[in-house]
């Protein structure tokens, strides 16, 4: 058995930091893995200090304020130049298939196919789009029909006070009539002179700018009108009930 | 026997880790390509959109001729449906393509599903699959084995005692950290929305109902309140 030499027998000038590992190869797995370690500790703080950085760096747009006064951007928010897919249980996206039934309180509920809906009055809107998770598209240009054309179409009785936009698969949005029957709330199926991709919720989704973006719901089906407030999806999962960006109400 | 149940740990530890590489795999791919679906969209589908532009079609061309100039110029053969309304002409193919001619600017969307991160992604979503969800909640109880025997496979001072004590401490201190850092859900302003905005507010005046409805609008029977 080897022992170690006397505190007094060592050159301490011949002494190194790193462990002898041709005579002690025992230790090279403890090295090995200490090496590996550092380099991965070092890694994570890279990405994760560049990440700070990157967002820290990215860009300030000072934009005027809108014509309400409000700010032009809501805080916390950022401009980006182009939708972002943020997932969601996609519809078929086919207009072959496409319907939106229009009820509810209402006098006269009714259902339209794709091309009647194109037959209805259609509107070109400039509106900007929030989304909670904290990017905003400005100034995209959308065509469609506007929600407050649908509920005169199907007489809504007065004292519906909530419109619950309905998608594929049981997606659900509630909007207070105020906001969902604005001048700017549509149902919209063009982007920018564009159709949008399914993963934007072709062929028809519904545009509520006035509230975080998930309150646009995509792969409508659906415009309910009711008396009382049902909270749909995201609401039901710890988001704000009501979603306006200027107040932030990301959350529950 | 001291340490017989710590065998017995490691053993099962050992099996059930062999258990969960399958679904881990699925679900820490998916969980990647879910957290980054802003930047990198849905990669279940390989996405194709092309944009080109054909001579205009004046309005007084019949519908079928000026569908089948917007089918030529996509080049994907016969639609199984095609449209024409408003500005619009629109074709749909048998294999999901979509065709959508604006004036004179043509867009071609067709997608097809990639395999792996398809299906592991389709797992992942466990709304609508009854049988998977209890699945899916097995995994996660065999996830929390993991990481609770993992805690006592070793003793000494490379286990609890030391070095194990210090890297369970990092991991916990990472959310906990981030949560102290980031204030939380509750660090988001959210102020009391205005009266009008909580409770709704009235339909707005009914405007008089038009003279005959636009055609194409198909009465349905009033929902059951």
């Amino acid at each position: 058995m080897a022992r170690r030499p006397h505190r007094a027998a060592l050159n301490y000038s011949q002494v190194s930091n790193q462990p002898d590992l041709d005579r002690f190869p025992a230790l090279r797995a403890t090295e090995d893995r200490r090496s590996f370690l550092r380099k991965a500790v070092v890694g994570t703080a890279f990405v994760a200090v560049g990440g700070v950085v990157a967002q820290l760096l990215g860009e300030d747009i000072v934009l005027p304020a809108r014509a309400d006064g409000r700010p032009r951007l809501p805080p916390g928010q950022h401009a980006i130049q182009a939708l972002k897919p943020m997932g969601g249980d996609e519809g078929d996206g086919k207009f072959e298939t496409f319907r939106l039934k229009v009820h509810g309180h209402v006098a006269k509920p009714f259902e339209v196919d794709y091309k009647a809906l194109l037959g209805l009055p259609q509107v070109e809107k400039k509106a900007d789009v929030h989304c909670v998770t904290g990017w905003s598209l400005l100034d995209g240009v959308w065509k469609g029909v506007q929600v407050a054309e649908l509920a005169r179409l199907a007489e809504v009785k007065p004292d519906a006070r909530y419109v619950i936009f309905e998608a594929a698969h049981g997606y659900t949005a509630n909007v207070p009539m105020k906001e969902a029957t604005a001048d700017n709330a549509l149902v919209t199926y063009r982007l920018n002179g564009t159709p949008f991709a399914l993963d934007h919720g072709a062929p028809v989704r519904g545009l509520v700018p006035d509230l975080y973006f998930w309150k646009s719901a995509k792969w409508l089906t659906g415009i309910k009108f009711v008396t009382e407030d049902q909270p749909g999806f995201w609401e039901t999962r710890g988001y704000n009930n009501h979603g306006d960006p200027w107040r932030e109400e990301r959350y529950a | 026997m001291p340490n017989r149940w710590r065998a017995w740990l490691r053993a099962i530890h050992r099996d059930i880790g062999y258990l969960a590489i399958g679904f881990t795999v699925i679900y820490a791919v998916s969980g990647i390509a879910q957290n980054h679906i802003e930047d990198w969209g849905d990669v279940s589908y390989k996405t194709t959109t092309r944009t080109f532009a054909i001579p205009a079609i004046a309005d007084g061309v019949p519908d079928a001729v000026a569908i089948q100039r917007v089918a030529d110029a996509a080049q994907l053969g016969m639609p199984a449906s095609s449209l024409r309304a408003g500005d619009e002409i629109r074709l749909g193919y048998a294999s999901g393509a979509q065709v959508t001619a604006i004036g004179t600017q043509v867009t071609v969307q067709s997608r097809e599903r990639r395999a792996f991160i398809g299906l592991a992604n389709w797992l992942h979503k466990a709304r609508g699959k009854k049988a998977w969800k209890y699945i899916a909640d097995a995994y996660a109880l065999l996830l929390l084995y993991l990481a609770g025997s993992g805690i006592f496979m070793i003793k000494g001072r490379m286990g609890l005692r030391w070095r194990g004590a210090v890297v369970i401490a990092t991991g916990v201190a990472v959310p906990v950290l981030y949560v102290a850092l980031a204030g939380g859900p509750g660090s988001q302003t959210t102020h009391e929305p205005d009266e009008v905005a909580t409770t709704g507010s009235a339909a707005p005046a009914p405007a008089p109902a038009p003279a005959a409805a636009p055609s194409g609008l198909k009465p349905l029977p009033p929902d059951d309140e």
